[in-house]
């Protein structure tokens, strides 16, 4: 029990920095479309280490069942949602950031 | 499980039995998820699951869905180390002082076949180290890469093939469409 | 309670307020839109962290419908308001 709860703990620790760093390539990467890549792989890597840790934690097969559902609405969701912006700003005729 | 040819009312009927038990299934654990595990839940579980078994024939009973379990046993790891790896590259070009970004357009043509398999294959382009799928235009893909450096095709190839194994699409139909 | 739980809650709370910044930014509809998709993301993680460290299963739901939310958001928000012209697709350099 308790080397499973605390490798949650490990699990959790290690989701956190993807959120920061999505953070920061939203803000930092240059245009609409390496900030989607920042945003949408980051974050899921994070909720998925998070939503790992917690389940380990949870020692509840209903609570992590639930959790992983979460996990996996926001993945479809978030991979869907990346493709549909990404297509209408190609649409729009924003043209993608090249390196000079 | 197969009596008769393919097209034999005893085969379909099986069919639709076989497809309507499985959708049972997944909307009851659907339920046991979202409910847990208080058994009165189900007073109003049971009504809601045949309510949307029921629904869902209706709304898509020719679905040609069909999801191998061997292929899912190879693709579920083969997806969390690349999205893994995804992260650890976005985090990588987020946080080093360098702009370590190069990024640019690469056109892909798939093989596999209009509907989910394509539509699946689409939106988990977008979870891959460096890709982003940015256009489909009937099968061709246009995607959105962060470093034109990397094994773009290789990594997309390989996504393709598991997309093929997990939709029991066999390589003889991927020729022909 | 499990103050390690909302210790890492209140981690993640600069990486929505960060975000904000991409707000302010923009410079499209789209830049700004994709803040709300942050928000819906990490706003479910500090959720789930919050659900574990108050021992609250009721936030477990409220994620949930977090999640679907964020999602709906951004579809309409790309239905309604930021439909592309749908002309002039493909004069990029494609590889």
């Amino acid at each position: 029990m308790n080397i499973l709860y605390n490798s949650g703990t490990v699990l959790i620790i290690l989701g956190l920095p993807f959120f920061l760093s999505g953070t920061v390539g939203l803000i930092r990467f240059p245009d609409i479309y390496t900030r989607l890549h920042a945003l949408t792989k980051a974050d899921n890597v994070g909720l998925g280490c998070i939503v790992c840790g917690l389940a380990l934690q949870s020692g509840s097969w209903a609570v992590t069942a639930k959790l992983l559902l979460i996990w996996l609405l926001v993945l479809i969701a978030s991979s869907a949602s990346c493709h549909l912006i990404a297509r209408s700003a190609m649409h729009k005729n924003i043209q993608p950031w090249t390196r000079s | 499980m197969r009596n008769g040819t393919p097209s034999s009312p005893s085969h379909i009927l099986s069919q639709y039995a076989r497809r309507s038990l499985v959708r049972f299934v997944v909307f009851s654990f659907l339920w046991y998820a979202l409910a847990g595990s208080d058994k009165a839940s189900w007073i109003i579980g049971v009504p809601a699951v045949l309510f949307a078994t029921a629904l869902s024939l209706m709304l898509a009973s020719s679905s040609p869905l069909r999801i191998s379990s061997a292929g899912a046993f190879h693709f579920i790891p083969f997806f969390l180390r690349q999205s893994f790896h995804g992260g650890i590259d976005v985090m990588r070009r987020a946080l080093s002082f360098q702009q370590l970004l190069d990024p640019g357009l690469v056109s892909y043509t798939t093989l596999l076949p209009e509907g989910s398999a394509r539509i699946f294959f689409v939106n988990t382009i977008s979870l891959l180290p460096g890709t982003l799928s940015a256009e489909l235009h009937g099968n061709r893909v246009t995607i959105h890469t962060l470093d034109q450096g990397l094994p773009i095709w290789a990594n997309i190839q390989r996504l393709e093939y598991h997309v093929a194994a997990l939709m029991c699409i066999s390589p003889e139909k991927k020729e022909s469409s | 309670m499990s103050w390690m739980h909302i210790f890492f809650a209140l981690v993640l709370l600069p990486a929505i307020g960060v975000g904000m910044i991409r707000i302010l930014r923009g410079p499209t509809a789209a830049d700004r839109m994709m803040t709300a998709q942050l928000f819906g993301t990490c706003g479910v993680a500090i959720l789930l962290l919050l659900s574990a460290g108050m021992g609250n299963p009721v936030l477990l739901d409220i994620a949930l419908v977090f999640s679907l939310l964020a999602a709906l958001a951004t579809m309409t928000f790309i239905r309604r308001t930021w439909r592309g012209s749908g002309k002039k697709k493909h004069e990029y350099p494609l590889q």
